[in-house]
């Protein structure tokens, strides 16, 4: 079964053992920049006074995500961070408030979510964009859907110019309107 | 010692607590979505059931 979340549904969800242990929160979501899969999360600890960790949570050892609480066995599931970031400098990484452009050049808007299909395997399928006014006229929400192959390497984040026809404001339908985007792509090339 | 000498210690302790729950704080929010390289090979991944 899959099921499409916001990655802010994920961050500040709570990670707990099967023993009951309440041991964490997620902090940051880390996804690869070219196959769009989920490696895992960054971590908070619990408790008012408890700032970021050490540790993260590799993908692989997450037992299950449900909609209240990233399950995993236990303690030992937790990795050393650096095996989950690559990235030197999380600030520079992160692609909430990035810009989306398309390659054909137009401004499309501003990242303000990413949308993850949650499986087996955890994958960025789209982004949810603040829309400029190329795309609406009132700034308002949309869904734009992502390639199976992402193009997140520099400051904006490039989607093929066919993503405009497949951009959904509706949640509930954007799963087949990533498939139908991909399926789109197959057939082009 | 007298009461202000207290009261002056108090409010230091409370300064210090209010300031650190404020920094850790800090470093709390911000979470986000971060796009990283290829950590390593993707075979044989597991992950949720």
């Amino acid at each position: 079964m899959s099921v499409l979340v916001r990655a802010r549904e994920l961050i500040g969800r709570p990670v707990v053992t099967l023993d009951g242990d309440d041991i964490a929160q997620v902090k940051d979501l880390v996804f690869d920049n070219v196959s769009g899969q989920v490696d895992g999360f960054t971590l908070n600890g619990r408790g008012a006074f408890a700032g970021p960790l050490p540790e993260a949570l590799a993908w692989e050892a997450v037992y299950s995500c449900g909609p209240d609480a990233v399950m995993i066995r236990d303690r030992h599931a937790l990795t050393l961070r650096d095996s989950v970031v690559t990235h030197p400098d999380m600030s520079e990484a992160d692609v909430l408030g990035s810009r989306v452009i398309s390659e054909g050049g137009r401004d499309l808007g501003q990242v303000v979510d990413v949308i993850v299909l949650v499986a087996s395997v955890a994958d960025v399928v789209g982004y949810e964009i603040e829309s400029s006014p190329e795309l609406s006229t009132d700034r308002r929400h949309l869904l734009i859907p992502l390639p199976d192959t992402l193009s997140v390497s520099g400051e904006a984040l490039i989607v093929p110019e066919a993503a405009i026809e497949f951009v959904s404001g509706d949640f509930a339908e954007f799963g087949a309107a990533v498939e139908a985007f991909r399926a789109r792509l197959r057939a082009t090339t | 010692m007298s009461w202000w000498a207290w009261l002056a210690v108090v409010l230091v302790a409370v300064a210090i607590i209010v300031v650190g729950f404020l920094v850790v704080q800090a470093r709390r929010r911000g979470g986000g979505v971060i796009a990283t390289a290829r950590r390593k090979s993707r075979k044989n991944r597991g992950g949720p059931q």
